[in-house]
């Protein structure tokens, strides 16, 4: 069965991120899957209590690694590439500062790469990127948005660290793969959910001052199950012939941002505000106008750029996710949204 | 137009790019990163020409005249020491160095130079701290202070920061002779500093590990402090570093006629005459005056926020444009050279009783038994003959 993959289940995979959101279910399907060789890379502060539940469920979870380290440190990268076939790289620098999103996306991802080429056996570095790469600043509202969407050109102008570190991470990658020939495949997830991660997208909308406000109106959500997405990112690690590709993660069925407010506000009893897109559109120019004409008395957090990437509302498509990789997502909406409420209390009536 | 570098590429570069930037007459020329990466990106995200991973190429290359060093305190003596030995003025973050040994060598060597250094106390230059000084000056408190009181909090709860810190004990921050504390309290001890004597006759530290952080698993490391400090002219000072009371960043000064909190959080600086009301008129007038003084300090912060000169970044963009006035010979430097000095002899002597003393090793010891016991460990100590040594040098 294995053999239509391009390593075998003998072959070390590394795991980077793997006490994660996404990295605990990357390592739980990696084993379904067969493939129980793993290193699983941690640092020392990271909390372990999900990946270890899940590993003493799989009969097969023992035999797992887990690597302390910091990518940051080019000798635990060393330790941690060893004889390593495929890498699957989730860590990512979730800071705010520019800095420290470079420092742990960019600059680890190098250190990564780095000792993957000279003491690996390189089969595949899968990238796991983001759809915060993507520009929408020239794409009409509602127009579809796939892998050949143009990226972000000035990610400090949106005031996204994250975005930029991720930007730069991919930089990097494609420019290993072409200079020292690295195989790698890059996968975009849009807006990962699931039991685990409580806080609702920005595309939804934004916590502040205790109110939430709702700027998603009725835009469709690149929604992808995390189940689903780790799936998707196990796929792009095994499949024969990808080199180099980019691949978006939606799921098939898509939620509006106000159905899925609406669900979360039915569960826990939320209060929101909605605002219609041509306020908020309105509200982040004179914000950022304000911001670039006090010379940033205000973090020009509030711009165009990311009204546009956030709030303008756009279509999605896995087209290229199930005809390459042959990924179907394994949980439906339905369930998903089941899960996802599953872990908030019921509001008090 | 001054030419300025900097040197150390994380995140607090960027703070510093950004106040430069609003400084007329100053371009930055340079900026250098032993990991070339990280100059590059700074280099990339503020259009700055040329970026560096060696200091010497970039001093020979670019010739700034100014250079702000913004890595972490261990390398701080040496690349000070370095740019200084070029010919240029230094800016240094704070912790100035690890200790005070270096601090004097370093402004020393500056001096005979006929450079200027500063360091990094951006929180003396905030708006309300430079109300309380002027107020100080004018004789507001009515003499010398006779007690003075720093608090300084930090958060915990965004541990993208601390779980680094605490997960490794090879990070820089871990080998620092103070830890954590060495990383953060010098803002807070410059604020007492600025007003106390050069020789200090008692210095008192009780330190333990707070709960939270001992759920957060690092044995060894100490989150909560307190220092009680008395000077020559028996002037007290109590410091309060802790990470459990949130969101409590003061100074509050004492004198004999008055007193002043400058609240760096909430930017307010509240005045108290020490005088006495007849009868229940103490119940009334007080708390309508104090009313009055916040009234007073939010109008006067909307003032200045309409008027752009509220900037969450006030403090160091006036520190940073201070000290070019005074390379340009205009002014003296910002912050004076004897308030760095006993910044870091205090530092040295607070780190010595809560981490390498007998004393203190006991002290730390007892840390680790307290909560068996419930008992609050206290580590005592008078001053030392070291401290006595550089306190009349
Ligand atoms: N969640 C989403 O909606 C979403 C959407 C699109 C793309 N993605 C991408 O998916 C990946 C996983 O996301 P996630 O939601 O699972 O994030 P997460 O839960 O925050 O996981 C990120 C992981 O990276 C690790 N990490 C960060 N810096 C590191 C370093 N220097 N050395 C070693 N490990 C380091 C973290 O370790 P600690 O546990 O020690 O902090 C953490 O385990 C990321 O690349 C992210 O950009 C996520």
């Amino acid at each position: 069965m294995t053999l239509k993959y391009i390593v075998s289940p003998a072959d070390r995979i590394l795991v980077t991120g793997s006490s994660g959101f996404i990295g605990v279910k990357v390592v739980e399907i990696l084993l379904e899957y067969g493939f129980a060789n793993l290193g699983c890379f941690i640092r020392p502060s990271s909390r372990l209590d999900r990946l270890k539940e899940r590993l003493e469920q799989c009969p097969s979870g023992k035999n797992v690694e887990l690597i302390k380290g910091d990518l940051l440190s080019r000798d635990d990268c060393r330790k941690a590439a060893e004889g390593v076939s495929l890498v699957l790289h989730l860590a990512a620098g979730m800071e705010k500062s520019f800095a420290g999103a470079f420092m742990n996306s960019a600059l680890a991802t190098r250190n990564l790469m780095d000792a993957f080429l000279e003491y690996g056996q390189p089969k595949r570095f899968v990238n796991v990127s983001s759809f915060a790469v993507y520009s929408t600043l020239n794409l009409k509202r509602g127009a579809i948005l796939d892998e050949t969407c143009p990226l972000e050109e000035a990610p400090q102008e949106r005031c996204d660290a994250y975005g930029f570190g991720k930007l730069k991470q991919e930089e990097l990658v494609k420019q290993y793969g072409e200079r020292d020939e690295m195989p790698y495949v890059i996968v975009r997830p849009g807006v990962v959910f699931g039991p685990g991660k409580r806080d609702l997208s920005g595309r939804v909308g934004i916590d502040t001052f205790g109110i939430f406000m709702h700027l998603g109106g009725s835009n469709h959500l690149p929604l992808t199950f995390v189940d689903n997405c780790a799936e998707a990112i196990v796929l792009a690690g095994l499949t024969p012939g990808i080199n180099a590709e980019t691949f978006n993660v939606v799921d098939d069925e898509s939620l509006t941002s106000r159905q899925f407010l609406r669900a979360y506000r039915k569960k826990t009893g939320r209060f929101s505000i909605s605002i219609p897109y041509p306020v908020t559109c309105a509200l982040c120019l004179l914000w950022d106008k304000y911001a670039k004409w006090s010379n940033y008395q205000l973090p020009a957090v509030f711009n165009r750029r990311r009204c546009s990437a956030e709030w303008k509302g756009n279509r999605y498509s896995n087209r290229k996710l199930r005809e390459l990789l042959r990924w179907q997502p394994r949980i439906s909406m339905d369930k998903a949204m089941e899960a996802f409420l599953g872990q908030f209390e019921a509001k008090s009536r | 137009m001054l030419r300025i570098a900097i040197i150390g590429c994380g995140k607090v570069a960027d703070q510093h790019v950004g106040a430069i930037h609003r400084i007329p007459s100053c371009r930055i020329v340079s900026v250098c990163d032993r990991e070339l990466l990280m100059a590059k990106q700074l280099c990339e995200r503020f259009h700055i020409s040329e970026c560096f991973s060696d200091v010497q190429e970039m001093l020979q290359s670019t010739h700034p005249q100014v250079v702000h060093i913004t890595t972490p305190p261990q390398s701080h003596f040496q690349l000070a020491k370095q740019c200084l030995e070029f010919g240029s003025h230094v800016y240094l973050e704070k912790p100035f160095t690890v200790t005070a040994e270096e601090a004097e060598e370093l402004i020393e060597f500056a001096e005979r130079r006929g450079l200027k250094m500063t360091a990094g106390h951006n929180y003396q230059f905030t708006l309300e701290m430079l109300e309380m000084r002027r107020l100080a000056k004018a004789g507001f408190l009515g003499g010398k202070p006779v007690h003075l009181e720093s608090y300084w909090s930090y958060d915990l709860g965004d541990i993208s920061y601390v779980g680094p810190v605490l997960g490794n004990p090879a990070h820089w921050v871990r080998r620092l002779p103070g830890q954590l504390f060495h990383n953060i309290i010098s803002h807070g001890l410059a604020k007492l500093v600025e007003f106390l004597d050069d020789e200090l006759t008692e210095i008192i530290v009780t330190a333990h590990q707070s709960s939270q952080l001992r759920l957060l698993g690092a044995k060894e490391v100490l989150d909560e402090l307190r220092v009680l400090i008395r000077d020559k002219s028996d002037t007290t000072a109590l410091f309060c570093f802790s990470t459990q009371v949130k969101n409590l960043n003061q100074l509050r000064i004492y004198g004999p006629s008055g007193s002043i909190t400058a609240d760096i959080i909430a930017g307010t600086v509240v005045r108290k005459e020490n005088r006495a009301y007849k009868s229940y008129l103490t119940y009334f007038l007080p708390p309508l005056k104090d009313a009055r003084e916040y009234l007073r300090n939010a109008s006067v912060n909307v003032i200045n926020f309409v008027r752009q000169r509220l900037h969450q970044d006030f403090g160091m963009k006036e520190l940073i444009q201070r000290f070019y006035q005074s390379i340009q010979g205009e002014t003296p430097v910002p912050v004076p050279y004897r308030e760095i000095i006993l910044t870091a002899r205090l530092m040295d002597q607070i780190f010595a009783q809560i981490y390498t003393d007998n004393e203190a090793q006991e002290c730390h010891n007892e840390v680790n038994r307290v909560h068996s016991d419930g008992r609050l460990p206290v580590a005592r100590g008078g001053i030392t003959d070291r401290t006595r040594r550089s306190a009349s040098s």
